[in-house]
């Protein structure tokens, strides 16, 4: 159980306090813990769970945003992690980003969501669309709604309905006037080159998300052309289990709203869309660096959005690189980015140049890692496909949409 | 070490300084206390926000206190939300303002609204006066049957609440009881989920002093209870099935029958969107199947794919802990995973923390068939631009080197990483060369032709410089300039800052004149010069030795420099098995991201307020033979006194010995919680036994007196000067009946007992002993796990002389016992 929870800003100041218990926390451990984070030399590199004299500390950061929970007692680490997640998670979606400014301007609302998410110490309703129904999100439209109506609360006056009913994830009276479902694949391809050129490991993890709108308690049947392929899945609660031992059936009564239905993961790929090819060559104190990108495998859809990221060697003093496509910038970080954007049919991209290294040094001993990026709209290349959805138990026929897209997760060539 | 206080934090410049706009809020809170005019809530509203938000920054705002709940009467619910966050902030400082507050609360509590209902529910307990618990009773009674689920809910946790401030009054109104019909016959899911957690909490202290409350905790794992838990088991929130799985995992299954059926029950569970469900279920199925090795075996191939999505879906915070058990497990069966190396590959942009332990995974997975690839994999992370991975990483091959697997290649791969010239891929490499020469000198002929071509002057870092002097002395007879090299060290005998590297040095010269006197004689000459002559007190002492030696015969002196060297077999591992195992019992919690057991992370400050009532229990506090039961109210006192203040140091100490069962003894099997020992060295013993040399003779005052305050003190102040575990024989478990047999046996030995506790199989005692001639105290703690028969003891001594001599004599004492 954890006893208090602190939004930091990325200046060490505490933005909010949340005590969850009697023992209360004293805001000083705050203090200790920013002392540790900048005494490290990144402070990314804290770790998630640190000890501080007093309590455990679990913290994870988004967004410049450090969201630390103390606890004095054993408790499994995951479930102090993972809640914070979570709380981070609803107060992005809630306040449309995260950032501090939107939490200072909107503190009412993170100490009313923290209060319905834990009590105690113990972790309640971490639900979005439960907790939608209990606090209502300042968006536009209830801003407008409270100028029209003179009504300021941002609180429903009903409990939500779904408290208790046997579906906690949907709220039992919903009306859409216009039913739709849209389901879209989204993955994201983690690819490790070696310096060889060989593809030493190339997978896909990808989340199934389904945006629904449907009246009443609709239930859905989604089912693959290909379930085989899946090395390993993991399901929203919604998701009844046996359908899919039996038959790989996902059979389920959907949350309202946009939500991740399934995340599975495919193994051992053998191809990538696109290839990466860095040479180097070093002389006298000068490296001469090549890269060339071009359409390896072609998927059949656009690729988009391509780019390349390295970070240069420390012993590199300067470097002069030009590419026939695309922009290359080096950042004052050593962090150089060529953004390529759509692959050209007729030319194959190539940045070339060369890095003048540190006096003494000869030659280059370090060598940097490419990462990649790029983004196909339209295809999924695990190869996964969607056989059929069939929708129950609704008063109207419902539109019934599907897509599928693959970015670079992780995806590294080194050289 | 303190951190300053709140009220001393100053505000930044930026931020108000606070008096003046908090007095001048009240005058317009007061403004509109009493007004009814409309659009009255809109200006409250904004000015509630105003005090939170100074409250937020760290601005006492306490002094508005009167007319915040004066300005409470408002049927607008956020006010009203806001009104309850700062009367829960200041309502412990100000007792008295907070009686204004009830009158409010209770009324809320029989709103028409259940959401006010339970929000009133909520805060009233959050109030924590306890001299209001009185007004507390009756709502909390009324919300435990109210007809709405989410009051239903709150007043449970609000039981939990009102026992902390007075366990007295919530036992009276008999709320237990209730909590736990409800927790049996409540349709909703999360009302029982908060009443089980209310309940483990409040019987895991009441246990220690009511035997009914004990029966009851007994009663929590049950088959019944548990069964109808479990098959409830997906209408509970994510969170909640946590909690259920934590108790199950408590739960022990009379035949295999069921051990199925429950993991039956489970298993998609494993595939659950909540990595901490996720967890939990793999921490319960690895223990229903700890006796069924087979099944156990078939339980690791289950859980590998959701650990490995675990890993790869969330964020680096989420991956670390995930990683940090998937380590656990890998060290526990490294050949279950070593198909699935790749996953193990280290990301560019992931955290220096992830890399590292996917690092040492990498290596433990390591064996014939994917050697070749794993060191490859590595030796792209030598040359990579992230220097204390690229370490981390040479330091790999070289344990996978020292596994044996295609040595060959491995030898090879580390000659190249020297051609690199980076100096700290030449420094790790240097290090892992000599390691693997003394464990295959069959290598020497490869390396040393590459190491001889390695210049001194490149090599800085003391290790690395060692392993150099260290193979440049080993093996002087086959690298041609060896005594030259070393000549051109010793000439630098003065730059050289590390001790280390000195003593290596005189070695390496000695070790180097027998083999080829004429070239190194002068080198000699002037190392043990500038030896003798070293301000070092080893250095110093080792230069006279050689000197001595030399001078006395220098056969002698050879075959004590220069023996036959045997290749070392196996390099001591970190940790003993025994603490490995004792992590793998406390899986999914923090000894795991530690990597140690708990009792050797927590201490005092860390330990629970739970865990800590819970201990006190068991434990009777006796001076001489005269036993005192402790009295509980005052431990307790102490204890939350504790936690009122930072500085704990004026915490009773001898809760500090008692860590070692700390917050996991809540929840961790008690019987798998001690291992460690001393008893007698004819134990199974891992730790080093001491050393045979007749120690001087120790005689102990047989009329010692301490009192137990002195002993706390000492226990607290005083290092541990010995701490030692293993195995108890048969016998010793069979004589050790209670705790007083042990303790009227030491008694003979001059050793006295001052607190004792603990049932079979579990005892925790506390020694303590005096010279005969001078008032210097021995303390000792032993800790007693029968079913388990290990033992573990520390003793503190004030008199680091006599450490080793009472050690010695303790152990014969408790050999007599009949415990070796």
């Amino acid at each position: 159980m954890l006893q208090c929870i602190f939004l930091l800003s990325d200046s060490g100041e505490v933005m909010l306090e949340k005590q969850l218990t009697g023992h209360r926390v004293d805001r000083s451990i705050c203090a200790w813990f920013w002392d540790q984070s900048l005494s490290q030399p990144h402070s990314f590199k804290v770790l998630p769970v640190i000890a501080s004299p007093t309590h455990y500390l679990f913290q994870i950061v988004r967004e410049g945003i450090t969201f630390l929970a103390c606890t004095q007692v054993e408790m499994p680490p995951l479930m102090g992690i993972e809640f914070l997640c979570r709380v981070a998670d609803v107060l992005s979606d809630y306040l449309g980003g995260l950032n501090e400014d939107v939490i200072k301007d909107n503190f009412v609302i993170v100490y009313e969501l923290l209060d319905e998410m834990i009590d105690n110490g113990f972790p309640l309703t971490t639900e979005p669309n439960i907790l939608r129904d209990m606090i209502a999100p300042p968006n536009i439209v209830s801003k407008m709604l409270s100028v029209v109506t003179g009504n300021t609360s941002n609180v429903s006056d009903t409990l939500p309905g779904a408290t208790s009913s046997c579906v906690p994830w949907r709220t039992t009276q919903l009306k859409h006037a216009n039913n739709d479902v849209y389901v879209n694949l989204v993955e994201e391809m983690d690819t490790i080159i070696n310096s060889d050129g060989v593809l030493v490991k190339c997978e896909i993890f990808g989340v199934v998300e389904v945006n629904s709108h449907l009246s009443g308690i609709p239930d859905l049947t989604l089912s693959f052309a290909n379930p085989s392929i899946l090395n390993d899945v993991q399901f929203h609660p919604c998701v009844r289990f046996r359908p899919w031992e039996s038959e790989k059936l996902l059979s389920f009564v959907p949350p309202d709203g946009l939500f991740k239905l399934m995340s599975y993961r495919v193994k051992k790929l053998r191809n990538t869309p696109i290839y990466v090819k860095p040479q180097m060559s070093s002389e006298s104190g000068t490296c001469r660096l090549s890269v060339m990108v071009g359409i390896r495998n072609d998927p059949g859809k656009v690729v988009d959005s391509v780019s390349v990221q390295f970070q240069l060697p420390h012993c590199v003093s300067s470097a002069n690189l030009t590419a026939n496509h695309g922009t290359v910038n080096i950042l004052s970080d050593k962090t150089c980015s060529w953004s390529i954007g759509r692959i050209p049919k007729d030319k194959a991209p190539q940045m070339s140049g060369t890095l003048v290294l540190e006096e003494g040094v000869e030659e280059l001993h370090v060598k940097p890692t490419f990462q990649v990026g790029f983004k196909i709209m339209g295809a999924a290349l695990s190869g996964l496909k969607i056989n059929k959805l069939d929708l129950k138990n609704l008063p109207t026929p419902a539109h019934k949409g599907f897509r599928a897209q693959t970015e670079a997760g992780h995806y590294e060539v080194r050289s | 070490m303190a951190p300053p206080a709140q009220s001393q934090r100053s505000p930044s410049p930026s931020q108000p300084s606070g008096k003046g706009e908090v007095s001048d809020l009240k005058m317009q809170l007061r403004q509109l206390a009493g007004s009814r005019a409309p659009g009255t809530d809109d200006s409250k509203r904004d000015l509630f926000k105003k005090v939170i938000s100074y409250m937020t920054i760290g601005i006492d705002v306490s002094s508005v206190f009167s007319e915040m709940v004066m300005c409470s009467a408002t049927s607008d619910i956020v006010l009203k939300k806001m009104c309850y966050l700062y009367v829960g902030n200041y309502a412990k400082y100000n007792p008295d303002l907070a009686l204004l507050t009830i009158n409010f609360l209770q009324r809320d509590c029989k709103d028409e609204d259940p959401m006010i209902r339970g929000l009133a529910l909520r805060s009233l307990g959050s109030l924590r006066v306890p001299n209001l618990v009185e007004y507390l009773v009756g709502p909390l009674g009324a919300g435990l049957k109210d007809a709405n689920s989410y009051v239903r809910m709150v007043a449970a946790v609000g039981v939990l609440k009102l026992y902390h401030i007075s366990a007295s009054t919530c036992l009276d109104a008999d709320f237990p009881a209730l909590l736990k019909h409800l927790m049996l016959n409540d349709p909703d899911a999360q009302v029982v989920a908060n009443c089980l957690s209310a309940l483990q909490e409040i019987w895991g202290v009441e246990a220690s002093s009511s035997e009914e409350a004990a029966m009851e905790r007994e009663a929590l794992i049950s088959k019944p209870i548990i069964y109808y838990l479990l098959n409830r088991i997906k209408e509970f929130s994510e969170w909640a099935q946590c909690t259920v799985l934590e108790l199950v995992s408590k739960y022990a299954p009379p035949d295999s029958n069921e051990i199925f059926d429950i993991m039956n029950l489970l298993e998609d569970r494993l595939q659950h969107a909540n990595g901490a469900v996720v967890l939990a279920t793999i921490k319960l199925f690895l223990q229903l199947t700890l006796s069924m090795t087979d099944v156990h075996q078939q339980v690791y191939e289950r859980i590998k794919a959701p650990l490995l999505t675990l890993v790869s879906s969330g964020s680096p915070e989420q991956s670390y802990a995930v990683l940090s058990h998937l380590h656990l497990l890998v060290m526990r069966a490294p050949m279950l995973f070593a198909s699935d190396y790749k996953h193990l590959y280290c990301q560019y942009n992931e955290p220096f923390y992830v890399k590292k332990l996917k690092l040492e995974m990498l290596t433990a997975v390591a064996n014939e068939s994917n050697t070749y690839e794993i060191v490859t994999e590595l030796c792209e992370y030598a040359a990579n631009v992230d220097i204390p991975i690229a370490r981390e990483s040479i330091r790999a091959v070289g344990k996978i080197a020292l596994e044996q697997y295609d040595v060959n290649a491995i030898v090879d791969r580390l000659l190249q990483f020297l051609e690199m010239e980076k100096d700290y891929v030449t420094a790790e490499t240097l290090v892992l060369v000599k390691d693997l020469l003394r464990k295959y000198p069959q290598w020497s002929h490869d390396c040393i032709a590459v190491i001889g071509n390695i210049s001194s002057n490149n090599v800085q870092e003391p290790k690395a410089k060692a392993a150099l002097i260290w193979m440049l002395g080993e093996y002087a007879q086959d690298m041609q300039d060896a005594p030259y090299a070393l000549e051109g060290l010793i000439d630098d005998w003065e730059d050289e800052t590390s001790p280390e590297v000195r003593l290596h040095l005189l070695t390496a010269v000695m070790k180097c004149f027998f083999r080829r006197p004429p070239e190194t004689q002068k080198a000699l000459g002037s190392a043990l010069a500038a030896g003798l002559s070293d301000m070092h007190q080893d250095v110093h002492d080792r230069a006279l030795f050689y000197y001595r030696l030399l001078q006395h015969s220098v056969s002698v002196a050879n075959s004590v420099v220069n023996p036959t060297k045997q290749a070392v077999s196996v390099f001591a591992d970190t940790q003993s098995s025994e603490i490995k195992d004792r992590i793998f019992d406390e899986f999914n919690s923090l000894s795991v991201l530690y990597q140690k057991p708990c009792y050797m992370f927590t201490d005092k400050e860390h330990q629970g307020p739970f865990a800590f009532s819970e201990e006190l229990g068991n434990l009777s506090i006796g001076v001489d033979d005269q036993r005192v039961e402790a009295n509980d109210e005052d431990l307790l006192l102490s204890t939350t006194g504790k936690e009122e203040s930072l500085s704990q140091q004026t915490q009773g100490a001898l809760l500090v010995s008692l860590d070692q069962t700390e917050p996991a003894a809540a929840h961790a099997q008690q019987t798998n919680l001690v291992i460690d020992d001393i008893f007698g060295l004819g134990l199974s013993s891992p730790s080093p036994s001491p050393s045979p040399s007749p120690s001087p003779l120790l005689k102990l005052n047989a009329k010692a007196v301490l009192d137990p305050t002195s002993f706390q003190q000492k226990w607290r102040q005083l290092p541990v000067s010995t701490s030692q575990e293993g195995l108890i024989s048969p016998q010793g478990v069979a004589a050790m009946t209670s705790a007083q047999t042990l303790v009227r046996h030491m008694q003979g030995h001059h050793i006295h007992c001052i607190a004792s506790g603990g049932q079979a199989p579990n005892f925790k005692l506390f020694f303590f002993a005096q010279k005969a001639e001078e008032p210097s105290n021995f303390l000792v703690e032993c800790v007693i796990n029968l079913s388990t028969a290990k033992a573990q003891i520390k003793i503190k001594v004030e008199d680091e002389n006599a450490s080793q001599a009472f050690s010695n004599l303790f152990q014969s004492a408790l050999s007599e016992f009949g415990m070796v």
